[in-house]
């Protein structure tokens, strides 16, 4: 009697209708969990590394010993050192041996002396510069490709995204070659054969030039993304009122202005965003150009990736230290999405009203 | 079958299309030119055509530019990027030793044999002495000296192949569930997830970097690393993994466009659900399936920076090979030419999907389908 009484309820309990409901769910589940295994649990444990002492190899090594934290989490011979690796990484330097602080109060501009805050600066003058440079020359092509007298548009467009297709490991080793500092570099010689320098310049060994061919390639890798998200919303624009405005004596600057911008404009800006997040996360450019910065100041134009990488995998390999500037990095990346997402209001263009 | 007969039915429209396009154009360049002298078109509207036209090649060209030049130092390998002559637009010598230098010598086989991953060798049938090991193909008759060192990319692409393959498998089993739930039911918290999804499209690829020190302890503690251990295969359940996302959403938009009477008609007719999965929207979303196949396929066949982390050196995949052959790596590395053969010849055909995917692309990426 009681069972039933119980079975009786729980049929009638929200608990039962709510999964009733959502059974639909396991459809979409397998696919979530896959996804989130490979991604959230390495977030996790990454968080978890950086909070300790964990290196590679030596002492605290994290593969020697089986000391474990919370009782599941494998650390190895690592030790849980708190908040130490942020604090070192924010607020001090082994290497200066002084505090962020401190320097900031004596001498704002000297805190990029900093590896890490001077990894920040490099991160984000690459994002503002490359992001720029993206949507220019991708609202540009898009605009030269939609053009009504132009002949085999989809020809050229099939041509210009072939830099989707093809590896970046490719294009990455084929610019560096492009850039190269002998006399044999594509660009060096072209400036050579055209007079317009009389020896070749050391692209990747100045610190500055190296940051300008950061970007250019960059540019060259990502603007296919912008050229089809732009195409699209330029086939979508309303032609009566394009025509309607011509009839009105609009010109072309002001038919761009008053009817193209406003539709292309959330599109555009969606794609911004998700391509800024992009370039937060360049890896492979600096990595193969030239570790991060030229030989003679090596490490100067590492963005926050590329240090990452630097502190954990390059020896002496220091995962925890690694850990903590990726997590930072997320921390960054998360709050840039958000703060993007939310003030570009495009939650509901993603159907989330 | 009839949806791989249908896609290659598209393949050939699209291929057609390109092969007609100078007749075309010929067509269009006689009619304008009687319209000229007739009087019928005017003139400025023509050098208007044409400006357009040169401006789109022009930009066009300069940035296909290094690509084309990687193509002339393959080409010439006499040449190569080491001279001081420079930059030739059309190579004088045009030879194909370096490609031949990349496939080496292939061989006919001693035994036919297959085997599956975790299960071994299934069977193996020895091929009669006389035509066993004879040269199919030999690049001495090219002029490649030294066989012995070429021909890596057939074990580079093999492994290329197993991983990618795998992760099609892994990749597609839970991405058509989801995009069919996402598109056709309602469930506590799908937006939101969708909308996790659709932020995830950029970022979930280079995640791996972040993420790529506790991936590498995670494999090396959970013995994925190990000697013994497949290493190749949990590679391509991470690729798939990471390819959730963006193609879950991907193929979602998609099926959303499918008109929701058909179903109803199925279920009116009685159809279970898994006949209107497999006859309704399977056929209709062919288009976002070939799509959807070639993105998860590349997730594997492309990736470099986990892979190259993970891997030991016998498994390496194309891009691995690419970088290690490269001038740019620090190890063993090869003349120019030789390197860029060696890329092409792994680039060219992904270049070649994209070319003619370009309107399925587009339309996966317009974020036009994100309502509902």
């Amino acid at each position: 009697m009681s069972t039933s009484n119980v079975v009786q309820r729980y049929k009638e309990s929200d608990i039962s209708s709510v999964l009733s409901e959502n059974k639909p769910a396991l459809l979409v589940l397998p696919g979530f969990l896959l996804w989130a295994a490979f991604m959230v649990v390495p977030m996790f444990y990454l968080s978890v590394l950086s909070l300790t002492n964990a290196t590679q190899s030596g002492q605290n090594s994290l593969y020697s010993g089986s000391g474990t934290l919370l009782g599941v989490l494998p650390v190895g011979a690592a030790d849980f050192v708190g908040l130490e690796n942020y604090m070192d990484l924010l607020f001090t330097d082994s290497a200066l041996q002084q505090g962020v602080i401190n320097a900031f109060m004596s001498d704002p501009l000297s805190i990029f002396e900093f590896a890490f805050w001077n990894s920040m600066l490099v991160t984000w003058l690459f994002v503002a510069v490359s992001v720029f440079g993206k949507v220019v020359l991708g609202v540009g092509l898009s605009m030269v490709l939609t053009g009504n007298r132009v002949r085999g548009k989809r020809f050229f467009r099939g041509i210009l995204i072939m830099p989707m297709g093809i590896p970046v490991i490719f294009s990455i080793v084929v610019w560096r070659a492009v850039f190269s500092s002998a006399d044999f570099g594509l660009l060096n010689n072209l400036l050579l054969r055209a007079g317009l320098i009389s020896e070749s310049i050391g692209w990747l060994q100045d610190r500055w030039l190296a940051f300008g061919t950061y970007v250019v390639t960059e540019m060259w890798l990502a603007y296919p993304f912008m050229m089809l998200i732009t195409v699209s919303a330029l086939q979508n624009v309303n032609g009566e009122l394009l025509d309607a405005a011509k009839v009105d004596g609009a010109g072309w600057f002001a038919r761009f202005w008053h009817v193209v911008l406003p539709s292309i404009k959330r599109p555009v800006l969606f794609g911004t965003i998700l391509t800024s997040a992009a370039s937060f996360q360049q890896f492979l450019v600096p990595w193969i150009f030239n570790k991060g910065g030229p030989g003679t100041e090596p490490g100067k134009n590492a963005l926050i990736l590329v240090y990452a990488y630097r502190e954990a995998l390059v020896s002496p390999a220091d995962y925890a230290l690694g850990g903590a500037i990726s997590i930072v990095m997320l921390v960054f990346l998360g709050g840039f999405m958000y703060v993007a997402v939310k003030r570009g209001n495009l939650a509901e263009e993603a159907g989330e009203t | 079958m009839s949806q791989a007969s249908d896609i290659a039915r598209l393949l050939y429209e699209d291929i057609r299309h390109v092969a007609l396009a100078p007749y075309r154009g010929a067509k269009e360049i006689r009619y304008t030119i009687n319209g000229l002298q007739e009087g019928t078109i005017p003139p400025k509207k023509v050098a208007w055509t044409v400006v357009s036209t040169m401006a789109a090649f022009l930009v066009t060209a300069m940035l296909m530019f290094p690509i084309y030049w990687i193509l002339t130092i393959a080409l010439n390998p006499s040449g190569g990027v080491y001279t001081t002559s420079g930059v030739q637009l059309i190579p004088d010598t045009v030879s194909l030793r370096e490609f031949a230098w990349v496939i080496g010598p292939i061989t006919t086989p001693e035994a036919i044999s297959i085997s599956l991953p975790f299960i071994g060798k299934l069977f193996s049938i020895p091929v009669p002495g006389a035509i066993a090991n004879k040269y199919v193909f030999n690049p001495a008759a090219f002029g490649v000296e030294n066989i012995y060192t070429s021909g890596q990319i057939i074990q580079y692409g093999k492994n290329s192949a197993y991983v990618a393959l795998w992760t099609v498998v892994i990749g597609m089993s839970v991405i058509l569930p989801g995009a069919y739930g996402m598109s056709r039911r309602d469930f506590l918290g799908r937006k939101r997830l969708l909308y996790v999804y659709v932020l995830l499209t950029q970022v979930a690829g280079s995640l791996g970097v972040a993420l790529l020190i506790s991936l590498y302890a995670l494999f090396n503690l959970l013995g994925f690393m190990d000697p013994g251990a497949n290493t190749r295969f949990w590679l391509a359940v991470y690729y798939a993994g990471g390819a959730v996302p963006f193609n879950t959403w991907l193929l979602k938009t998609y099926m959303d466009g499918i008109p929701i009477s058909y179903e109803e008609a199925a279920i009116v007719d009685g159809a279970p659900s898994w006949r209107i999965v497999y006859e309704v929207i399977i056929p209709l979303a062919k288009a976002g399936l070939a799509t959807v196949f070639v993105f998860v396929f590349l997730a594997g066949w492309t990736e470099y920076i986990v892979a190259q982390t993970i891997l030991g050196a016998g498994q390496y995949t194309l891009p691995v090979g690419v970088y290690a052959l490269s001038p740019a790596s620090p190890g063993f590395s090869v003349a120019w030419s030789k390197f860029a053969a060696f890329s092409l010849t792994f680039a060219v055909p992904l270049m070649l999907v994209y070319f003619f995917m370009q309107r399925y692309i587009q339309q996966g990426l317009s974020f036009g389908g994100m309502e509902g």
